[in-house]
């Protein structure tokens, strides 16, 4: 049995035993996709709903993002992104600890089904994987990509590819993959305001405004957004240019210090946009300033949700 | 202003009428609803904008938005038409901020009325709960006038509201308890010195009162609470629910059935209602 | 009517003479980039479907409608002025037939039994179609399920398909033929050939759904049913089904002020935000996601076929199944919505 399968298998059964012990009223984890390249969101409430869970490389969504304003006790399973997520969001007081159990995956990187696309031009009808691989096929092919030539971008820098609190972990630790070192991002930096400006406008000329990365992203849980607030109106609800990037920016500056790179934006957006790059900036720049990484303690609050005395403080004028 | 493509010159339903703004009376003890008077910029839109009891019309403020607000004028009152405006949002708020003579626009009139031609040959109960007595307020008014007075059975009206300072259009209603040929019960809720007429939230009030059911049909607005509660009294009475008569109110923009917000089921409340009666209610979603 | 054939040599040709001096929108790109767009490169003929729906043509998501001037000394100050509707004469080819049903679905919302919406009438019935038909439907089509066709002609000026390289042409409509007749080309009878890549591309959709019994059962007996709850359990509330559905036309309608005036503007809107049935008073008709999500469903499913005789408000084109971040699959509610007690 290869580590996908053992991984499926634990998760059913502890999934089982907790919902049959009380010890949870739900389990979110995911299910297979109706169609090929996707794991989908799933609740598990009665033991026989656990035959359904399973672990894949494709399970792209950061099902944390299912825990604030949820009553009641649940565990969720998570990698290693979403476990930090999930932790931010005890520590930010969205779950109570005591009703979260983590059942924590240890991940190898997920497949970005836009990398498999680009490499297989032909329509895809199916798709199975292995530890290592996937065979998608379609009308007269199948073919074999290796994972590894098909990451997600922010799987393939990942600092913590296990789950650091997880309650359980459902396998041996994942090797570990190289961490961001931001290399483009300090190219781009380097660059001056209006290529920067340039950049990141181009970045986003195709953005609908749907808020799919929003919704997608655990920590975007306000009850009311700033986009959608009316009284006052902090923005227009056009497609002007000027209003998509006031959303874009103010939404990685609310996610500065909070972000674990989980990528859900990215997957959620339809129009593949990398909304992570504005992220990046700020992930950069709060692990300079603080040598902070968010979800790594349950107690540790974000660096720009407190204030300490001997905080930055240089770059007020 | 810079045209593109062709100019929309007749009807375009999103073009509102230009009004002046006649008067402004403020309505209620705590200034939450004034009664907007409006005159049409150009004489000829009085007749384009030809209404009956009922319909709504789109309040448009330039720069601030629109709002759905029933007609409170019957168009049996020539020269002008009326508009009660509760302030809760943004267009709202501005719009109480406006004087006499401001220029904004009305667009409509929208919706479809109650059903007078229906009704014909009927006894009619307008039962109406607070500031939503607008429209009825409309259909008392054509009600009584002399070109459609005799087409009608007996009319009773009952209003209620919190307190005397919320019962809108007090000079109508007293003309009215002053006629022989129209039945009028106003309550306010509570008892407050120097009041003499009936206390009691509307239901009590029409259980006391209500006319008998056969060849009556009954119109009501107000609240989903007084709504709801003024149900039972008229089921006791013997009412059936295709005459029992409502208006409702969700949230609009267009006004036209087209920009999918203020659905019941199929039905689009502002081009298919407001009016429905509770008989094709009950075969739709509980979603207003 | 007869049929014609465009040869591969005679396609730029054929292009040309559509055009006429109209702007002329074609797939341009391939894949998941391709684009009905003005057609200033080679036109595409083998794709699956453009990545969004062509509905922007006729609704694009932002458009300004009406204008007023604020300062008292302006003429008509405070009083809206047309903008007009932006209509230009357009020719599109490569339509795909779920989308032009999409917009003919549309078109009855736009131009309903009360009130025509003057900005999408100019620029929809300024538009000739020539749709493409699918010789082979994407993993992710269903558009024989929802009561369409690969070859379906509703809301098209002419049915084109893939043909040696170059094109079938079918006529649909008088505007269609004489279109046609302008690029003088060779007329054909491909009447059976026609029906037979019809029923290949049907059968290569997989079999038919039973959506038939949504349609015999009572709105409010789907209403009730109770898989609701859990239908729309993942949902994350994001509109990208609604912004990529060809049905889809919900808007908002915003005034922007800058110091000398303002326009009144529409925007797409979607039923998945929660602000969009909202009251002044803060009561809302749809307060949960399970709301949400039903009435995204029902809307599709019941009740545009109750005003739309019995033609469902999905065409099957497969946008949302492919896009939904959840994976909330149309076809899945669908059947859930059949089998469902209340």
């Amino acid at each position: 049995m290869g580590a996908l399968e053992t991984i499926t298998q634990k998760i059913q059964d502890k999934a089982k035993s907790l919902l049959e012990s009380g010890q949870a009223e739900v389990v979110i984890g995911y299910r297979k996709g109706s169609t090929p390249l996707v794991a989908a969101p799933y609740f598990a409430r009665t033991p026989s709903d656990c035959e359904n869970l399973i672990w894949s490389s494709f399970a792209k969504l950061n099902l944390a993002n299912y825990l604030p304003n949820r009553t009641g006790k649940v565990a969720l399973v998570a990698k290693g992104c979403d476990a930090r997520s999930a932790v931010g969001q005890v520590t930010e007081n969205q779950i109570p600890r005591d009703n979260l159990y983590l059942i924590g995956v240890p991940c190898s990187g997920l497949v970005d089904p836009a990398k498999v696309a680009a490499k297989e031009g032909r329509p895809i009808q199916k798709a199975t994987e292995t530890d290592e691989t996937i065979t998608v096929s379609g009308v007269g092919f199948e073919v074999e990509i290796k994972k590894a030539e098909v990451l997600r971008r922010n799987c393939e820098v990942c600092s913590h590819r296990s789950p650091t609190m997880a309650d359980e972990l459902t396998g041996p630790e994942a090797p570990a993959a190289k961490p961001d070192d931001f290399a483009d991002i300090k190219a781009l930096l380097a660059k001056s305001p209006s290529e920067r400006l340039d950049y990141f406008q181009d970045l986003i000329k195709d953005c609908l405004r749907c808020y799919a990365c929003r919704n997608a992203c655990p920590l975007c849980y306000c009850p009311v957004c700033f986009v959608d607030e009316t009284r006052p109106q902090w923005l227009g609800k056009s497609t002007d240019p000027m209003d998509t990037m006031t959303f874009h920016l103010l939404r990685a500056l609310h996610c500065a210090g909070r972000c674990t790179a989980c990528g859900a934006c990215e997957t959620a957006c339809p129009v593949n946009i990398k909304v992570r790059e504005f992220n990046r900036v700020l992930d950069k720049a709060v692990q300079e300033n603080w040598s902070y990484e968010p979800g790594l303690t349950w107690e540790q609050k974000p660096p720009l949700t407190v204030y300490q005395p001997n905080d930055p403080a240089d770059f007020i004028k | 202003m810079t045209l593109l493509g062709k100019v929309i010159s007749v009807n375009n339903p999103y073009m509102p009428y230009p009004v002046r703004i006649a008067s402004v009376v403020v309505d209620s003890p705590d200034k939450s609803l004034r009664t907007f008077k409006f005159e049409f910029l150009d004489p000829e839109d009085e007749n384009r904008f030809a209404y009956l009891p009922g319909q709504f019309a789109e309040l448009s403020v330039p720069g601030q938005g629109e709002i759905p607000i029933g007609i409170a004028s019957s168009p049996t009152e020539k020269g002008y038409v009326l508009f009660t405006v509760n302030r809760v949002g943004q267009v709202s708020s501005f719009l109480h901020n406006m004087k006499e003579g401001d220029i904004m626009g009305v667009r409509g009139p929208l919706g479809h009325p109650y059903p007078v031609e229906a009704l014909k040959g009927k006894n009619i109960v307008i039962i109406a709960s607070g500031f939503a007595v607008t429209t009825l307020r409309a259909t008392v008014v054509w009600l009584l006038h002399p070109d459609n007075r005799p087409n009608y059975g007996r009319i009773t009206f009952v209003y209620g509201a919190r307190s005397p300072g919320h019962l809108l259009f007090k000079d109508d209603w007293e003309a009215w308890q002053k006629r022989d040929d129209i039945d009028v019960y106003v309550a306010i809720y509570k008892m407050v010195p120097g009041w003499t007429g009936k206390v009691g939230f509307v239901p009590a009030v029409l259980q006391e009162i209500c006319p008998p059911a056969e060849n009556t049909a009954a119109i009501i607005c107000g609240p989903p609470i007084a709504i709801k509660t003024t149900q039972p009294v008229l089921f006791e009475a013997g009412y059936k629910p295709d005459n029992i008569i409502m208006s409702l109110e969700n949230r609009m923009k267009c006004g036209l059935g087209i920009c999918g917000r203020c659905n019941v089921g199929p039905e689009y409340v502002c081009k298919d209602g407001p009016v429905f009666t509770l008989a094709q209610l009950n075969e739709l979603p509980p979603e207003y | 009517m007869t049929e014609y054939i465009v040869k591969e040599d005679a396609l730029t040709a054929f292009f040309q003479a559509i055009a006429n001096g109209r702007r002329l929108l074609a797939p341009q790109g391939q894949g998941e980039n391709c684009r009905l767009e003005v057609a200033t490169g080679p036109v595409s003929l083998d794709y699956g479907n453009t990545h969004l729906s062509p509905k922007a043509t006729f609704f694009p998501q932002t458009e300004k409608i009406l204008a007023y001037h604020k300062k008292a000394d302006q003429p008509k100050y405070n009083q809206y002025q047309d903008l007009g509707d932006h209509a230009e004469p357009t020719v599109i080819f490569g339509i795909r037939p779920c989308d032009a049903k999409g917009l003919a679905i549309s078109n009855k919302v736009f131009q309903n039994d009360r009130f025509t919406d003057p900005y999408w009438k100019g620029k929809y019935e300024s538009a000739l179609k020539i749709g493409l038909a699918c010789l082979n439907p994407s993993p992710q089509c269903f558009c024989a399920a929802m009561g369409g066709s690969p070859f379906g002609e509703m809301g098209l000026d002419v049915l084109a398909y893939p043909k040696e390289k170059g094109l079938g042409l079918k006529p649909l409509t008088p505007a269609g033929e004489e279109l046609v007749k302008a690029a003088s080309l060779p007329s054909a009878d491909l009447a059976s050939e026609i029906k037979d890549l019809e029923k290949k591309a049907i059968e290569a959709q997989g079999p038919l759904d039973t959506y038939q019994i949504i349609n015999e059962r009572k709105i409010m007996e789907l209403y009730k049913a109770d898989h609701w709850s859990a239908t729309a359990e993942p949902c994350l509330g994001c509109g990208v089904c609604t912004f990529f559905c060809p049905t889809c036309h919900c808007f908002d309608i915003q005034d922007e002020t800058s110091e000398a005036g303002g326009v009144r503007m529409r925007n797409w809107d979607t039923c998945m935000s929660p602000l969009f049935t909202v009251h002044g008073s803060g009561h809302n008709p749809r307060p949960s996601k399970t709301e949400r999500v039903r009435q995204r469903f029902m809307h599709k499913l019941k009740y545009i076929p109750i005003k739309q005789d019995g033609v469902r408000g999905c065409t099957g084109c497969g946008r949302c199944v492919v896009m939904c971040p959840a994976n909330i699959d149309i076809r899945t509610v669908a059947a859930t919505m059949a089998q469902a007690s209340a």
